[in-house]
């Protein structure tokens, strides 16, 4: 199943089944009128496991007039599920890790949806800009600081473009979201002086290592367990809480202090990455936030946001908001699956002619998970600012990768043993003079 | 004293209280009884004696009897200090029961500063002994819950009989501090909401010399590295940043959530060498002696009135953290002598060593006849950081009402257990323990 992680889906799905039904069934009868239109959205997806599938469906079900059209995969095996449903053409179904490039250089596709493994969406993010397609991108949309600035810059030149863009930080689209951020944003809680935020779950899926897999297909695989390819999963997962506190301070934290590391989940099929963050984000004026994220089998699940004002506490979730203090308020209104809200926000902005950019929003939400992530493996405190300057990590895959290729997992992070990259250590400081012993002054 | 403890007053009680009549007067002896002659038993004993010049050492006690000897011979060289060490020959004991034996003897005043792990029997001793002692303990004063609990019961009893305990988390005792609370308490910050405290460290030391001891002995000289000696760093160390919020909020909190983990401490070295000795030259089974704290432990704790503050714990390569960080929702403070927003305030008046105040403050209070008494505090305050590892250590959401009630959590081997023999080995926490 996808990494799209089905808790908060189930919850979701739960609490607001008649109305995603209603929606669903609305979305279905007037396609036909656009089908023939010629703002018909031609959709071309990359990436067609779980999430990439999903989003497919959602994308479909967004709005009228919009088509499934080309596909692209790494493995031939995950592009079948859509290929039948979406009775997509074998000349229009692409394999292999340069599949993208076929179906961007596709004339009629206006709208990519990428979804591999985030590792390489700076690259596919930035080659659909290049070839004018709108985008939608899952999250999170790099996992190192050399990706960040490749999505900074190509959500720049979407911008010049006109194409629109929007991230699968689904929060951004959902409707009790959007409402207490409203207020929070009035005033409502005072002036913010902390936050929490949390996604703290049990276990995930895991793929083994089948005999024959080379490393590089092992690991595309089993891509959530590699940072190169998942970013870890502070990145790849707590993003969107990250997400929410950013959004709701408007403003992106100066300095990150983390500590994390792989207590239970230690075996081979693991990879290397952590199986716990804790985090201190601090935003401008010395706000101090906390972070926790949290994949162990067993442990107890908390997946929040909880922002502290003076006058007030803000506290979300997948499926709730409400605000305590001198202005309460509890979330009422009505509710949209998000999942499929964010293609409708999507199409009607390409449609309006006026499209949405959340390029750069997800690349610096990304950019603070990457940024918490660094800071863990290395237990270092850095600025934001330092960071951006001076560490020259990069992880995006080479552009002659292969399948078939060697690829050693990279030892799990030890700090001390990590080598934080542009850091430099302080020199050690000066000893004072004049009181050793025996020494004359 | 509250007025409901004078209402519970004894008859033990009423001689006891005749008996800090007499330190009343001022010009009596108060004689000490030492528990715990290493690095921080050393100092405490020293800080003790130069509170007031009516302080004598007659007694001191360590589960090495060398280290007891040279706690004596120590005091004896500093001239300062030696007209005032009047411990004889069979007023050094040592051995696993020590704190029994010193418990025995005509002290007033026992300073503990053993391993953590054993304070709750020191001080049940101490107070149920033929002549019952007043009781400086450093923190903090237990490992696990049972041991919280059986301080708890400490407080209670020194209570009845009119007896000091008082604690090392001596940020309490510094001037600068208690005038910053008085200020906060009075609302100077507004209602609190939220607060960070940071005990993040480079490391420790690792002590591999295991001459002449069985290894239970050593694991006892090397305690810093298993949870049931010295309760993990979070309980060791943190919790006099911890011990701040709880003072700020006046009261510990009400539930706990933390992640942590053990990615780089590494003794291997040491580890197998100490290995190596035990078992016969072989050093395959050297990670037990790697020991089985982690080295970060970063949790939350949530306070009754909703608060959810950050405590940022372990030892490691990384940047150093040490403080506190209190928000209200009129300022907010550095919990060490400023106040910042709507009423800003900046102590000014004279600074002094907290490790020498705490004694003098609790001299004083002996004398005078109104013993402190901070045992309740001081357990509560190291059940919030077992709170914290113990809520990192399982993976769940812990509220202090179970932990305090229900938790069955049970580190330490019955005293008739610990002798020289085999050690005491648990693994390293997974992060998804057994909750006890």
């Amino acid at each position: 199943m996808a990494n799209r992680h089905s808790l908060t889906r189930r919850q979701f799905l739960r609490n607001s089944a008649l109305l995603t039904g209603g929606l669903a069934l609305g979305s279905v009868l007037p396609r036909s009128v656009w089908a023939a239109g010629s703002d018909t959205i031609r959709v071309g997806v990359i990436g067609c496991g779980g999430r990439g599938t999903g989003a497919a469906k959602n994308c479909v079900d967004s709005a009228p007039g919009v088509e499934i059209v080309a596909l692209a995969d790494v493995f031939a095996d995950r592009l079948g599920a859509l290929k039948k449903q979406f009775n997509v053409p074998d000349n229009r179904c692409f394999v292999g890790l340069d599949a993208y490039k076929s179906v961007l250089a596709l004339a009629d596709v206006n709208l990519v949806i990428l979804a591999t493994p985030p590792g390489f969406r700076p690259i596919h993010f930035a080659a659909a800009v290049a070839a004018g397609k709108n985008v939608f991108m899952e999250k999170p949309v790099a996992v190192c600081p050399s990706g960040i600035k490749m999505v900074l810059e190509a959500a720049q030149k979407a911008a010049e473009k006109k194409l629109a863009v929007v991230a699968g930080t689904q929060r951004r689209h959902q409707a009790h979201y959007i409402e207490a951020m409203k207020r929070i944003h009035d005033g409502q809680i005072g002036t913010l002086v902390g936050a929490q935020c949390y996604w703290n779950q049990g276990g995930l899926w895991v793929k083994k290592r089948e005999p024959g897999q080379s490393d590089v297909e092992w690991q595309l695989r089993n891509w959530y367990y590699f940072t190169w390819l998942s970013g870890d999963h502070i990145v790849e997962q707590h993003v969107h809480n990250i997400d929410v506190v950013n959004w709701a301070f408007n403003a992106l934290p100066d300095t990150v202090h983390s500590l994390g590391g792989r207590q239970f989940r230690t075996g081979p099929e693991y990879g290397h990455i952590y199986d716990h963050f804790g985090t201190e984000f601090i935003y401008p004026g010395d706000v101090r936030t906390l972070s926790t994220c949290r994949q162990i089998q067993g442990a107890d699940h908390r997946v929040s946001e909880r922002i502290v004002g003076t006058k007030g506490v803000a506290n979300l979730d997948a499926t709730n908001a409400s605000i305590s203090g001198e202005k309460p308020w509890k979330f009422e209104g009505k509710e949209t699956d998000p999942y499929v809200q964010e293609h409708t926000d999507l199409i009607a902005s390409i449609r309006s002619g006026n499209p949405l950019n959340e390029a750069k929003t997800v690349a610096e939400s990304t950019l603070c998970a990457i940024m918490a992530r660094e800071s863990a493996y290395s237990m270092r405190q850095f600025t934001r600012n330092w960071f951006m300057a001076k560490c020259d990590l990069n992880l995006l895959p080479p552009a002659d990768l292969k399948l078939t290729d060697t690829k050693p997992v990279a030892p799990v992070p030890v700090p001390g043993k990590y080598q934080l990259a542009g850091w430099v250590s302080e020199p050690p400081k000066k000893k004072e003079t004049g009181k050793g012993k025996g020494k004359k002054k | 004293m509250s007025t409901t403890t004078t209402k519970t007053l004894s008859a033990a009680t009423l001689l006891t209280g005749a008996m800090n009549r007499v330190h009343a007067a001022g010009s009596d002896i108060i004689k000490v009884g030492w528990l715990g002659c290493g690095g921080r038993g050393k100092g405490a004993i020293r800080q003790c004696l130069s509170a007031d010049p009516g302080i004598e050492v007659i007694a001191c006690a360590d589960l090495f009897e060398h280290k007891a000897m040279e706690g004596r011979e120590g005091l004896l060289k500093e001239p300062k200090y030696k007209d005032r060490v009047k411990i004889k020959d069979d007023h050094i004991f040592h051995g696993f029961d020590c704190h029994e034996k010193l418990a025995q003897t005509e002290c007033d005043l026992i300073v503990m500063a053993t391993a953590p792990a054993f304070r709750g029997r020191q001080m049940l001793a101490a107070l149920r002994a033929p002549k019952p002692k007043h009781i400086f303990t450093e923190k903090p004063v237990a490992t696990d819950v049972a041991g919280c609990r059986l301080v708890l019961e400490a407080a209670k009893i020194a209570e009845q009989k009119g007896l000091a305990i008082v604690a090392g988390t001596q940020r309490r005792h510094e001037f600068s501090r208690v005038e910053l609370m008085k200020r906060i308490h009075a609302g100077q910050i507004g209602e609190l909401v939220a607060g960070q405290c940071y005990w993040f460290g480079s490391g420790i030391w690792y002590r591999a010399d295991s001459e002449g001891m069985s290894e239970l002995e050593w694991q006892c000289h090397n305690w810093y590295h298993f949870t049931w000696l010295s309760g993990d760093q979070i309980v060791e160390q943190a919790i006099h940043d911890i011990d701040m919020l709880n003072w700020c909020f006046d009261g510990p909190p009400k539930k706990f959530m933390a992640v942590g983990g053990r990615q780089c401490r590494d003794y291997s070295e040491q580890a197998k060498q100490v290995c190596r000795k035990f078992n016969n030259g072989s050093d395959a089974d050297w990670q037990k002696y790697n020991g089985n704290i982690w080295d970060h432990i970063f949790g939350e704790m949530e306070y009754p009135n909703g608060a959810r503050c950050t405590a940022f714990t372990g030892h490691g390569p990384g940047t150093n953290r040490n403080g506190e960080k209190i928000i209200g929702t009129k300022g907010a403070s550095d919990l060490h002598s400023t106040i910042t927003g709507e009423n800003p305030w900046k102590y000014e008046g004279p600074s002094v060593n907290g490790q020498e105040q705490e004694h003098i403050d609790m001299i004083r209070s002996i004398r005078a006849g109104k013993p402190i008494n901070h045992g309740k505090r001081i357990a509560e305050s190291t059940l919030t950081a077992i709170g914290l590892r113990t809520a990192a250590y399982t993976g769940r959401t812990i509220s202090w009402d179970w932990l305090l009630n229900a938790s069955k959590q049970d580190l330490v081997p019955p005293q008739e257990k610990l002798k020289p023999g085999p050690g005491h080995f648990e693994p390293i926490s997974t992060g998804c323990d057994k909750l006890i």
